[in-house]
């Protein structure tokens, strides 16, 4: 049972992965401090510079459709996003690529209605993770997230992907994975 | 009450152990191969030891290709293939596709036969969705999800919804996949309703497809949102893996009775050769409404439509013509194997002989990161999959998605030009 609260950047338009990790990073190594240093760079002008966005201090981002869309699968997006700060994104719906990388990250990525059309950015949010109710303490409205899978929370709970399945590996349970 | 399941349910079901599954359900599934590439290969490799495994789970089955930034263009570059090759070496990978023996990774896994029907195959690269034309589950993952299939041969996947496009009309002259796929991504829009989706194309129209076509089509799902795209298979699909797939299979087809999200009829009867406009997928316009306009870099090659059937067409509208002088065309085959035959053919030498450049193959410049890059004011038209801003390079550049059919025409007047009117 834990609640969150911090500064919310609110996306104006659809935001592409081409826009939160720009083409010359591609090649770079995936790196929480490296890649948040140039993290959403692409998506305005005021964040094209080392740490332009880091520095905001942003704890969560909220989006309405196809947050992190475009196509790109690189892991550097969820990444940079963890390095920045951001402790979870709520929109509308999600790029599937970019959804199973932050599920093995264990990035909270948690689909919420219209939750763009009440917030503005700069106003706190606060994330109640047992009811999964957003607040956003500056406006007064709430809203509802739609319910994480089990295997999400398990994923997240075990420190990812990597230190689940390292785990799993390390107890010969593979055969079980199912 | 059971209803029967969609092609991609009985795949995930049949993968996992299960007797069916549900869209929703989350499974453990057999991965049949794994990709992984240059620019992302050293990291899914290291990730692969950081859990604790040294040696990949089948080394006949984790597939390695050299193809974003072969021949490398910068000493980093060079350095990085360079320990890109050496790590694949130290796991006694058996198919490892490096330059000279080089393709772009989705084409090498279908051509060479690592892709199987009824099976699941995943790549550390968007278009892995290519490889649904074989009736195979294809899917896009990111370095950690290869390396942890790397390790054990399994991945997760959530299962999608089915969606069914049924296709019906003759294919019209100068038309190919590439129209119907943009012509879907109109209908469906980019930030569209398919998102997570399985999107199944039957009907007869794509029964008439060769192989080329349906890896078109299945290519470019992703780019619609969709979790996979997939073709059953057939006779046309016998017929292309007899002597090609690495390993015995059996088809898997969907239940009549199967349920999907969203039923879609199309017919192509009147569908025209089509172009996506500049920035955005799903604005698309039949050629004729944006003939004449004037563009200066003609591209084409890709995963998309980089294959024999793409320089056949270009060949038969290019043969004894002379591209524009305005217009620098470049074309890149999507693999050596591509490439030979289309020298055997005759095709690249009626693409030199019209003035044409040709590129080994690689990804080139589709992603703006390697040969071909686009500059400030360029305006592109290019058989690629993918126009939004900085795409192939500047920002500043304009990129119309086409056919291979459409380019080449065009290239010939230094104009959008619509095949159909060709004298």
């Amino acid at each position: 049972m834990s609640v969150i609260q911090g500064k919310v950047w609110v996306a104006r338009d659809y935001v592409m992965a081409y826009d939160i990790i720009v083409q010359r990073f591609w090649t770079a190594p995936i790196d929480p401090v490296e890649n948040a240093k140039w993290v959403m760079a692409g998506v305005d002008p005021a964040f094209d510079r080392e740490n332009g966005f880091t520095d905001q201090g942003y704890t969560f981002i909220v989006a309405a459709h196809n947050f992190a869309g475009g196509g790109k699968s690189i892991e550097h997006v969820i990444a940079g996003l963890m390095g920045a700060g951001i402790r979870a994104v709520f929109a509308d719906s999600f790029a599937r690529l970019q959804f199973r990388n932050a599920i093995n990250y264990g990035l909270p990525f948690v689909t919420c209605r219209d939750i763009a059309k009440g917030c503005a950015t700069g106003d706190m949010l606060s994330w109640d993770t047992a009811t999964g109710i957003v607040t956003n303490l500056t406006n007064g409205q709430v809203f509802q997230t739609v319910p994480v899978a089990p295997f999400v929370e398990e994923v997240a709970a075990a420190g990812g992907l990597m230190a689940f399945v390292r785990r799993v590996i390390a107890e010969g349970r593979v055969g079980e994975l199912s | 009450m059971a209803t029967g399941m969609t092609i991609t349910e009985k795949i995930m079901a049949r993968n996992s152990g299960r007797d069916r599954v549900v869209p929703g359900e989350l499974v453990w599934t057999d991965v049949h191969t794994v990709m992984t590439m240059d620019y992302l290969g050293k990291q899914t490799f290291s990730k692969l030891h950081e859990l604790g495994v040294g040696q990949v789970f089948d080394k006949d089955r984790v597939i390695c290709v050299s193809d974003h930034l072969i021949p490398p263009p910068t000493e980093q570059f060079a350095t990085m293939l360079n320990e890109w090759r050496k790590v694949v070496r130290e796991h006694d990978i058996t198919h490892f596709y490096d330059l000279g023996r080089q393709g772009i990774a989705h084409q090498i896994m279908v051509e060479q036969g690592h892709v199987l029907p009824g099976t699941i195959s995943i790549g550390t690269d968007s278009h892995a969705n290519t490889y649904g034309a074989v009736g195979a589950v294809g899917n896009a993952v990111g370095v950690t999800d290869a390396a942890v299939a790397m390790a054990i041969g399994k991945a997760w996947f959530r299962v999608p919804e089915s969606v069914k496009f049924h296709v019906t009309g003759q294919w019209q002259p100068w038309v190919m996949a590439k129209d119907l796929s943009l012509h879907i991504m109109g209908m469906m829009h980019w930030n569209g309703h398919l998102i997570y989706k399985s999107l199944e194309f039957c009907g007869p129209s794509i029964e008439a497809l060769g192989m080329a076509g349906r890896m078109t089509l299945c290519n470019m799902t992703v780019d619609l949102g969709a979790k996979n795209g997939i073709v059953a298979p057939d006779a046309v699909t016998a017929q292309y893996l007899e002597g090609r797939a690495k390993g015995a299979w059996t088809p898997v087809t969907s239940d009549p009775d199967a349920h999907y999200d969203a039923e879609y009829e199309v017919d192509i009867t009147n569908l025209g050769p089509t172009v996506a406009l500049p920035d955005k997928l799903d604005d698309i316009a039949p050629v004729e409404q944006v003939a004449g306009r004037k563009f200066n870099k003609a591209f084409v090659g890709t995963c998309t439509n980089g294959r024999l059937e793409d320089m056949e067409m270009m060949a038969r509208i290019l043969e004894g013509k002379q591209i524009h002088r305005d217009v620098n065309m470049l074309v890149v085959p999507a693999s050596q194997d591509v490439f030979l035959e289309s020298m055997k053919r005759g095709y690249l030498q009626i693409l030199v002989a019209a003035g044409a450049a040709i590129d080994t193959p690689s990804c080139a410049a589709c992603a703006g990161i390697h040969t071909g890059v686009a500059g400030d004011g360029d305006i592109v038209l290019s058989a690629g999959n993918r126009n939004m801003k900085g795409r192939m390079g500047s920002k500043n550049a304009q990129i119309y998605l086409t056919s291979p059919a459409v380019v080449a025409a065009s290239a010939i007047y230094g104009v959008i030009t619509d095949p159909r009117e060709l004298p």
